[in-house]
């Protein structure tokens, strides 16, 4: 039971890693909080499950589409949006008030197109097989959602750390003026890490049905609180902090559901109440980003 | 406008709300000058700078640069045109390297500069370049700013309290800096309060106050005009 639920954590961890990593970029570049998170990732799900049902597209070639999708319409959002918010007297409240706004005509035109009924992708859509890890039996949709999950969050660090783009990306993080004094044209950056950021989460959408179950137009709320406890764990503005707050929250959850089920759905609530007790600039922060 | 001057600053108003940061600032500067620009504290200083460099628009009048109307750049054009600044509070990227810091200049600014080991060795980061920028004290962080301004090529550089927080040794270094970039033919426009230190570098000073040039001058002459002291002294 200790090693299913350390493995399963692990795993799911990942996909958590997946879900929080977009939110904590946006935030890191723009300081701004996307309350329609989740309701990106939700219509990568939708997406997801109509490529599958409509045209059997694998999920996992539907991620790589909705990936370059939603890059484009972030950074259409981005630049519809976001200049107009920069340049009012409170950007950061505008900022809260505006994404609330995109998250409830998300959710209000996903009830009128898919209806309030819960869907789901069958298992074997990304792999029937059942693997054995130290003696312990996983699907395959569960394995290889980890790995995609992870492959994703691979790309994103060498996208950081290993590209021109990413450099310039990490400076705007550390200071949009000084980055415009360096020659950086911060809103390139900023509409990038946008497209990305939203990417992001439709690609954590895909893999949602394998981990979280069926599909609903308003699960997009609770997966915002929850990606938003997953990057404070780690770090607010830091990125790949969120790895780590990924696999304490996936590992949490699971040995919630298998010591205490009842209780599981506390988790997030806990684990960032706890957080912001004893070290609200999350445990890879060392100072308190103000938001 | 003289046909020397790289700068042009013409009745440069700038408001937040009500308040008159900036009240019809004209100024000229040449390349290879010092201008300093003193006064209290809201006297407009920082503003003027932030004007320049792009960070804000002016309300009224007009700004030339190299000859060329500039009024509503930004920041990026600003230092892809030859403008930069230092800021009163650097905020170097802290999670990457001293070095990574000026690379960053370097890929984005597009313009002629010194190679960056030249300038990690002008301000004396070359043992620290593969440091965090983060790990740097007040006064280093000062001098990666500066380094990093001059990693974009500017023509024209505006400082912005670079003496603050130095002892008497480090301002002496500086000032010879400050000097020596004033000789290779760039216009410097050096915001400061520490007015010995502007002393020794510039006879040509400007003193604010409420927005507004109170007087022209060098400094001695300065003191000895009324205004200025009672801008000072409450007089």
């Amino acid at each position: 039971m200790l090693t299913y639920t350390i493995i399963s954590g692990l795993l799911f961890g990942l996909f958590c890693s997946l879900m929080g990593i977009g939110l904590n970029l946006i935030f890191g570049v723009m300081r701004f909080v996307n309350l329609a998170h989740g309701d990106f990732l939700m219509l990568g799900a939708f997406g997801a499950y109509f490529a599958y049902t409509f045209w059997g597209l694998s999920p996992a070639l539907a991620l790589v589409v909705e990936i370059i999708v939603m890059i484009a319409i972030g950074a259409l959002i981005y630049y519809a949006f976001v200049p107009r918010l920069l340049r009012s007297r409170d950007p950061e409240m505008l900022s809260l008030i505006f994404f609330f706004g995109i998250s409830q005509i998300i959710q209000a035109i996903a009830v009128i197109a898919f209806s309030n009924n819960p869907r789901s992708i069958v298992w074997s859509a990304l792999g029937s097989a059942n693997y054995q890890v130290l003696g312990q039996g996983f699907q395959e949709s569960w394995v290889v959602s980890a790995l995609i999950s992870a492959i994703v969050i691979a790309l994103v660090y060498v996208y950081l750390y290993h590209t021109k783009i990413g450099y310039a990306t990490r400076a705007v993080m550390g200071s949009q003026e000084e980055a415009a004094s360096s020659g950086i044209n911060v809103h390139r950056v900023s509409a990038i890490a946008m497209g990305i950021g939203l990417a992001l989460a439709s690609a954590a959408g895909t893999l949602s049905p394998f981990l979280l179950g069926s599909i609903t137009p308003n699960m997009g709320s609770d997966i915002t609180t929850t990606s938003f406890s997953i990057i404070i764990i780690g770090s607010l503005g830091n990125p790949l902090g969120t790895v780590l707050g990924g696999l304490i929250y996936g590992l949490s959850s699971m040995f919630m559901q298998s010591y205490v089920p009842s209780w599981a759905n506390l988790v997030p609530y806990l684990l960032l109440f706890l957080i912001l007790l004893f070290k609200p600039s999350g445990l890879l922060g060392k100072v308190v980003r103000h938001a | 406008m003289s046909p020397k001057s790289i700068l042009v600053l013409e009745k440069i108003v700038k408001q937040f709300g009500q308040f008159r940061a900036l009240d019809g600032v004209s100024l000229e500067l040449s390349a290879g000058e010092i201008l300093g620009l003193v006064g209290p504290n809201g006297s407009g200083k920082t503003t003027c700078i932030n004007v320049i460099a792009g960070l804000y628009r002016p309300d009224e009048g007009n700004l030339y640069f190299q000859g060329s109307k500039i009024t509503r750049h930004s920041l990026t054009h600003s230092a892809h045109m030859g403008i930069n600044r230092t800021f009163q509070v650097p905020k170097p990227f802290k999670s990457l390297t001293v070095r990574e810091n000026l690379v960053i200049a370097d890929h984005y600014a597009k313009r002629p500069h010194p190679p960056l080991d030249e300038l990690l060795e002008f301000v004396g980061l070359s043992s620290l370049a593969d440091r965090e920028a983060g790990s740097l004290n007040s006064s280093q962080q000062k001098l990666l700013d500066l380094a990093r301004a001059l990693a974009t090529g500017p023509n024209l550089l505006l400082i912005d309290e670079l003496a603050a927080g130095l002892n008497p040794s480090e301002l002496d270094k500086v000032a010879e800096k400050v000097q020596y970039l004033a000789k290779s033919g760039i216009a410097i426009l050096l915001v400061e309060h520490l007015l010995g230190f502007i002393n020794s570098l510039t006879k040509r000073v400007i003193v604010m106050n409420a927005g507004r040039e109170i007087f022209e001058g060098d400094l001695e002459t300065a003191a000895k005009n009324p205004e200025v002291n009672a801008v000072y002294l409450g007089g």
